[in-house]
């Protein structure tokens, strides 16, 4: 429950492809975390009979290992244009994208801060973005010679263990702070509904994506707050 | 307690596969036929309901001289195990002999120890539980542990009537086989002590008449480099890393609530900042 009260006007963030991709991405990424929990630390071993047992836990996790692939086709598939949008993004990097960590340090611990003008996606979504498809690379990458151990090099495998470990070990970390933004962060939450719905707070939008929202405003498709009120408080 | 070998002096062994049966009776085994090999060799190599297969090999010696050799097979019973290193569920461990063993109960059927094993001794067995579901768990011979317990000798030993093998504590078997070694060198020249530094050292220690790759084993067998990264660097630092995004955020939760009670997040002037 945000604190921060919102005009109610709300614009169009994320496209059906993206809320989709960005579930079913989320939902399979936990379900691997949690069929796989028992095999990484022994103090999970009490899950496997909630799976079903070790042979339950495995058929789960390869299930949903077919359905982490999918997201990116998904994406890809039902709205191109955001895709590419994504990937030009990523190898974009300007000062501003640096300023903004400096600024986000303080924001995440509760400090003043001021916004750095970002894109569609500010620069810690870039970075969250780049480890993620890094790291899915390395998890998927080696998960086929684990599955499949025989159509591979004894070599081959074996590395696969450390490439998978070391995958997920990333991953896990930057998602933890990924959910914790997104979930518990009060200035980012609307981020959390958004990626749900697929709408946002205008004024929200326009604090945090200064760049993308004036152009959008520029194309028609938003509302220009500033010639609609003065300022917002808080916003 | 003293650590415990099992000494094998290929050149005492006759090729009899006494031991193969002994193995097999003890342990409960089930047969395993297999197709002709092209030679008196029943098995290709060891597998998960047949941990003792005896290898025959032809070799062609430097003098031209046809040599048939053979050897006893099964479990090394690495001091430095890939398999127990690799296990996430501790089920493949050290005994208390210096050998290694699994234990069933905490076997998932994996198969991290089979990718690993620098001898390709280790094989998943498949069962059927009650309601014919099938399920799998690592086999490989345990130096009959359940015999030393009682004070036995592994039942492949017992049943060797050549004495090609024998079983004792560490020190009085190397002293068996440096001598043994000695008393061979004239006749094979090549012949070797086998107990690998790379694993530690085995409590499986062969007096070999040839080389290793002689007799297709690896020259110098190690822990795999893959494994020891990943589970002395990877897993531990991956398991840090967690903990230390957790409690920054913990941290990040905490100090929001400290310094900035009013949930605002940014200065007053809002929009003004942007520039």
């Amino acid at each position: 429950m945000s604190n921060t009260q919102y005009s109610g006007v709300k614009v169009k963030r994320f496209s059906k492809g993206f809320v989709i991709a960005h579930a079913v991405n989320a939902l399979s990424f936990f379900a691997l975390y949690i069929t796989a929990l028992p095999m990484y630390t022994e103090w999970f071993d009490w899950l496997y009979p909630v799976l079903g047992g070790p042979e339950g836990a495995r058929l789960l996790h390869r299930i949903f290992a077919i359905a982490f692939i999918t997201p990116t086709f998904i994406w890809l598939i039902m709205d191109p244009k955001g895709f590419l949008r994504w990937g030009k993004e990523l190898i974009t990097w300007k000062k501003r994208d640096l300023q903004f960590f400096t600024e986000f340090v303080k924001e995440l611990f509760g400090f003043k801060f001021k916004h750095v003008k970002q894109t569609f996606f500010n620069a810690g979504e870039k970075i969250n973005s780049i480890i993620q498809i890094l790291t899915a690379i390395l998890i998927i990458g080696s998960g086929f010679p684990m599955w499949f151990p025989d159509l591979f090099p004894k070599a081959v495998v074996q590395w696969a263990y450390v490439a998978h470990n070391v995958g997920f070990g990333l991953a896990i970390a930057v998602v933890v702070g990924h959910i914790y933004l997104s979930v518990i962060h009060k200035n980012s939450r609307p981020g959390y509904t958004g990626v749900i719905t697929g709408e946002v707070p205008a004024e929200w939008a326009k604090d945090h994506y200064t760049e993308w929202y004036e152009e959008e405003v520029k194309k028609g498709n938003f509302p220009d707050l500033d010639k609609n009120k003065n300022k917002k408080k808080g916003a | 307690m003293a650590e415990y070998i099992k000494y094998v002096d290929v050149t005492k062994c006759d090729g009899c596969r006494a031991c193969m049966v002994a193995c097999k009776n003890w342990n409960d085994l089930p047969a395993e036929p297999e197709e002709f090999q092209g030679s008196v060799q029943s098995h290709a190599k060891v597998t998960a309901n047949t941990w003792n297969v005896l290898s025959f090999i032809e070799h062609e010696d430097s003098k031209g001289n046809l040599d048939y050799l053979f050897r006893h097979s099964s479990c090394f019973h690495c001091s430095e195990a890939a398999c127990v290193k690799v296990c996430p569920e501790e089920a493949m461990h050290y005994t208390d002999f210096g050998t290694v063993d699994v234990n069933s109960d905490k076997c998932v059927g994996c198969g991290y120890c089979v990718q690993n094993c620098p001898f390709d001794v280790v094989q998943l067995a498949t069962y059927k539980d009650k309601n014919g579901k099938e399920y799998k768990k690592a086999q490989k011979c345990t130096m009959c542990v359940d015999r030393l317990e009682e004070g036995m000798q592994p039942a492949c030993v017992t049943t060797c009537h050549t004495d090609a093998m024998e079983f004792g504590t560490k020190e009085e078997m190397l002293k068996k086989a440096e001598k043994r070694l000695s008393e061979i060198k004239d006749k094979y020249p090549n012949a070797m002590i086998y107990n690998p530094e790379g694993v530690g050292g085995t409590h499986t220690v062969y007096v070999l008449a040839e080389k290793p790759s002689v007799y297709g084993l690896p020259e110098k067998p190690k822990v795999p480099t893959s494994a020891v990264v990943w589970k002395d660097y990877a897993q531990p630092i991956g398991k840090m890393m967690l903990g230390a995004t957790s409690m920054a955020l913990v941290g990040a939760f905490v100090s929001n609530k400290l310094f900035n009670k009013e949930g605002k997040g940014h200065e007053e002037d809002g929009g003004g900042s942007h520039e």
